[in-house]
Order: structure tokens, then sequence, then C-alpha cells
């Protein structure tokens, strides 16, 4: 049997993946200690965790070094990467949206968005026939139009909080979002009957 | 912007040391070898085309083309690929001299400069195109080709599978109700979004026995052993056919381990009209190459003889083959003074006729030397008895 190398994103995602694994049926142990390790080996199972930012997951599984991972659709659409998108895990729903001060119009001339995101925004301005700048931000993208930087944000909202206690209105739903699982293509072809099984099984586990 | 440093070199350019030069090497040895026993002639094309001509017809994405300028202001690529160059040689002047040709290349290609690591902007690709024959025979003959130049390598982890754009077409066109929802869905299955294809199929609002036989296609077609397990979603077909008969010929030459089927495997060029293959293996994360048949890129260029073939990529093969022996061959230094350069120089002149390879060295010249002589199995002083290697 082949060993399985799975990048992970840390955190709440990691641990409702890890319970959809046990649902499964993998033979992992109950508790994981979290603390700052990177990777954990479950040698029961020959399967191996890398722990990733989520927005590297995609980088580790298109590069072959992890032979399949759990990433965030919103991460898919920003990156494009060569991937196989093999399971909607169903898992840490949201959606991508833009939003902005209460009755506003954006600038005429340059609109400007600021977002975590600038390629989906990007292509979602486009697509509806709007041109406009992106400024791209690492974070706390609220305050870019309380602050006057920028006229839109595009952010992934889950429950709306975040964006009523800043003040901020939703205007435009983008797209849908939730954790996929990827593989990579040499992986899903050398290690195929692996990587089907995981598949068929956590299928299951899906609701 | 920091400005440039002396030592760079322009994005995604790399250079080829010593100890990867002779790798790069034997592999082109061996492949020269053994496509050439198999009739299978070598050809180099420029490495710049213009853009209106085999730059368009590609197969490689606009995007992902290295354009120049020329000084006539017409717009210039460096060539992404070997065979649309090839193509082009080949229907404007060499198929009106023999049908078919089997032609070969090993040849370094280019991309567009991309900032992420891993992606080389120029590399090496080795390959062939048969040209001039419609047969099934010929497709068969372009993938056992390509596995047993890998078997030539000593590689013995790869896999190869093999779709049909035909069968695909068929199996879309029976299960959609529109020609925009078989768009939809192949797109999907270029990007490898198989989440993105279920979801879209539920979505079209298709009979019931419809949706079921698609989702249940998308479950099993990326990864067929057999071609009878294909059968029961398409009509009878040509296409079919000719991929009952393709499976046959590949038992015959006892390579059928090596081999999965998978029809949902797309090209975004409309070209490949037919038999469409791509090629892994252990040790790179990435494909080591694709193949298949483009009658519809000769058409480009004015021809209806119909081709095929494939390409490997030579840094991906590289990665896979780590445990290529890299021995350097018996090494001999011969260090001299100035006043004996004769005798140094019929020193070296007799261990290279004894087919040595044989390094002339002016003692005095050498700034650390152990660090020089550490790379010779053997040294040599003039005027001294033999002294032994390290």
């Amino acid at each position: 049997m082949n060993e399985l190398t799975i990048a992970m994103p840390k955190g709440r995602i990691f641990e409702e993946a890890y319970q959809m694994l046990l649902e499964a049926g993998f033979n992992l142990p109950e508790e994981v200690e979290m603390s700052r390790k990177l990777m954990i080996e479950i040698p029961e199972e020959k399967i191996r965790f890398i722990l990733a930012k989520p927005m590297d997951v995609p980088v580790y599984v298109e590069h072959g070094v992890a032979d399949i991972g759990i990433a965030g659709k919103d991460v898919l659409l920003e990156q494009q990467r060569e991937v196989h998108e093999l399971l909607d895990l169903k898992i840490s729903t949201c959606y991508i949206a833009s939003a902005g001060l209460p009755n506003t119009m954006m600038n005429e001339i340059a609109p400007r968005i600021a977002t975590k995101y600038p390629n989906i925004a990007m292509k979602y301005y486009k697509g509806i026939g709007e041109q406009v700048e992106i400024i791209e931000l690492n974070g706390s993208i609220e305050l870019a139009p309380m602050i006057g930087l920028a006229d839109r944000i595009v952010d992934i909202v889950s429950t709306g909080r975040t964006l009523k206690e800043n003040g901020l209105v939703e205007y435009e739903f983008i797209t849908d979002v939730s954790s996929r699982l990827i593989a990579n293509p040499v992986s899903y072809r050398m290690k195929g009957d692996r990587i089907i099984d995981l598949v068929r099984r956590l299928k299951k586990c899906v609701n | 912007m920091s400005s440039i440093k002396m030592f760079e070199k322009p994005l995604g350019m790399r250079d080829t040391f010593p100890q990867i030069y002779e790798k790069v090497e034997a592999v082109r040895n061996t492949g020269r070898d053994f496509l050439c026993s198999r009739g299978y002639e070598f050809i180099k094309t420029p490495a710049v085309e213009y853009f209106d001509t085999v730059g368009k017809a590609s197969a490689i994405a606009d995007a992902h083309l290295f354009k120049l300028v020329d000084s006539q202001g017409n717009t210039l690529v460096l060539r992404p690929d070997m065979t649309t160059p090839i193509a082009r040689v080949a229907t404007s002047k060499l198929l009106k001299e023999m049908i078919p040709i089997r032609l070969a290349y090993f040849a370094s290609v280019f991309r567009a400069q991309e900032t992420e690591g891993g992606r080389p902007a120029e590399f090496d690709q080795m390959g062939i195109e048969l040209i001039g024959d419609n047969s099934v025979f010929a497709d068969a003959e372009v993938i056992v080709t390509a596995m047993e130049l890998l078997q030539q390598y000593g590689l013995t982890k790869f896999k190869v599978t093999i779709g049909h754009a035909g069968i695909l077409n068929c199996i879309l066109q029976d299960y959609t109700e529109s020609v925009e929802q078989q768009d939809i869905l192949r797109t999907l299955l270029v990007q490898r979004n198989y989440v993105g294809f279920e979801e879209a199929v539920e979505s079209f609002d298709l009979p019931k026995a419809k949706t079921d036989a698609l989702l249940q296609f998308i479950e099993e077609a990326m990864n067929l052993k057999q071609i009878k397990d294909i059968e029961k979603y398409v009509r009878k077909n040509d296409a079919l056919e000719y991929m009952q008969q393709l499976a046959k010929l590949l038992e015959i030459a006892n390579l059928a381990d090596y081999v999965a089927f998978d029809f949902t495997l797309s090209s975004h060029m409309s070209y490949y009209t037919g038999m469409l293959f791509e090629v892994f293996a252990l040790g790179s994360g990435f494909p080591l190459g694709n193949g298949g048949r483009y009658d519809g890129l000769l058409e480009v260029f004015g021809s209806k003889v119909g081709a095929t073939g494939f390409s490997i990529r030579v840094d991906r093969l590289l990665e896979t083959l780590d445990g290529l022996a890299n021995e350097r061959e018996e090494a001999v230094v011969v260090l001299f003074e100035e006043e004996q350069f004769e005798e140094a120089l019929a020193k070296v002149q007799a261990l290279r006729v004894a087919g040595k390879q044989a390094t002339l060295q002016l003692r005095s010249s050498l700034v650390d030397e152990k660090a020089f002589l550490a790379y010779f199995s053997e040294v040599v002083v003039v005027g001294q008895e033999e002294v032994g290697g390290e």
C-alpha cells in the first residue's frame, strides 16, 4: 500500500474533516494533539497529514508533495491550479459576496474594490460588464469602505455578523463556497485505488 | 521592482550545470537510439515562429505563449511545442516526398514567464509525430512507442490513460438536451472539476434517467481498467469500435497493464478529434507527457492526411529517474610545470589515445590543489613516477 499524504488546513476545517474520516471508518486516533506540529503520521493507515494555511493547500497538492488535500472553493477559484476537484465535503459552507456602506453607488470613473480574492473579484465584475480597480488586502477587509479606501469589498460571508457590526450591507451574491477534496493528477493515477476508495467512503458521510 | 543583479537570469530560465548536462545527454542518447531504431528521423525547427501561424495553431493557450516582436513589427513566439512547427514543415514540404512520415525531436520549448517557482519558461521535450496514417495501428504504434521508451529508461511505475473525444462527445450528446449544456460539461472536464460537473448536471433539470446516467458516468469513467466498462454508456459508434480495436492492439503488444481508460479526458483544443492520452509516473508531481491524434491541426495547415504523436517533458522524466547512474568516466589529470610542457603533452596524448578522459593542467595555476584534484580519479604529475589517485 502506498503512503498517502493529505494536506489539510489548520483549525476548524481540520477537525471537521478529521471527524468525517473517522466516520468513514479510517483507523485514526480519536484525539490528535494539535500543538505546533506541522506533520502528523498515522502509521496504521499509512496516512500522513500536513497542516498548512488554507490558501496553501492547493499549492502542495498541485506540486505533488501532497497527494490529496482539503481546500475551500474560494481558494480554488482564486488560484485556478491544476488539481482534480473530486468531492464536495459540504463543510465550512459560506459564500462570496460584495458589500459596502448602505445606500452608496460605486464611483463612476474608477470604482475600487478591496479584496483578498483579486481574481474572483476581477472575473465577477468583468462578467457583469463593469471595469473596476482592485486593491488587494490580507485581512480586515471591512475596513476599506469604512475608511474610504474602496467602494465595495468582495469577501466570504458566513453569518453576516462581521458586516453588520461594521455597518456594511451585502450587495451582490457571487458564489457558494465549501470545502472540497482535491487531488494531484499524478497521484490520482498512480495511487488511484487508495484515493478512489477514500472518495467513495467519504461520499457516504457527506450530508 | 528591484534592479537586476549581475548574476540574474531572466525569469523562468535555468542554467544546466555539467552534472545535469550529462544526465540530459544520457537521456537524449538513449531516446535518440531508441526512436531511430524504430524508423523515426530527427528534425530541428527554428526556436522562433510567427504568432499568427504556429502561435495561434498551437495547443498551448494564448496566455502561456512567450511572445516577442520582430524588426518588422510582427508578433513572434518562442516555439511552445514541437508538434505545430513539425505540422508546418510536414504539410509544406516533407509530405510531398513521402507519406506516411515518422519524425522525432528533442528540443527546448518555451512558455510565458511565471513568477511562481517550478514553472520553467524553457524546458526540453522529446517526442514523435507519425503523419499521414489514419489507421488505429498508427495510434497504437505511438502509444506503444511512448511506453517502451519509458521502459527503455528503466521506468516500471508509470501509467498511460487513454480517452477518446468521439466517445465523450457521444455521451454528452445523448444525455444532455442542448449544445450549451454539452459545452458547460466539457469545460468542467477540461478543468477536472468533477464536483462542478455533478452540480451542473443536477442544475440542468434533465429527465431522471439522463441525470443518473451522467452521474454514474462521472464516477466510473475516470478510471476504467477495461474498454467494455464504457460500453453501457454509448451507442455503437465508430469511436467505440476504434477504442475496442486499440485496446486489443495494446493487449497484443503486452502493455495492457500500464493502461487505464479515462473517457472524461478532454482537451481545450478542438482539433484533438480522436484518441488522446496522458502519461504519468511516480516521482514527478506533474504529468510526464501527453499525446493523441491531431488531424485537425494538419487541416489548419491545409492537409487532410491525419497525424498522431506524443511528447515527454525531459525535466520531469529526470525527476523520476533519480537513480540514473551519474558516473564520471575515468578522469585523469596531468599536472606539469612550465618547462615540462612537451613531456606533459606527450603524456596526455598517450592517455587520450588509450581512451581516457585526460585534462592537462599547469600546476602553478591551481588555487586550491586539493579541491581541484578531488574531481579526478587519477593524478599524474609529470616528472614523477605515477602517483595514485585519491
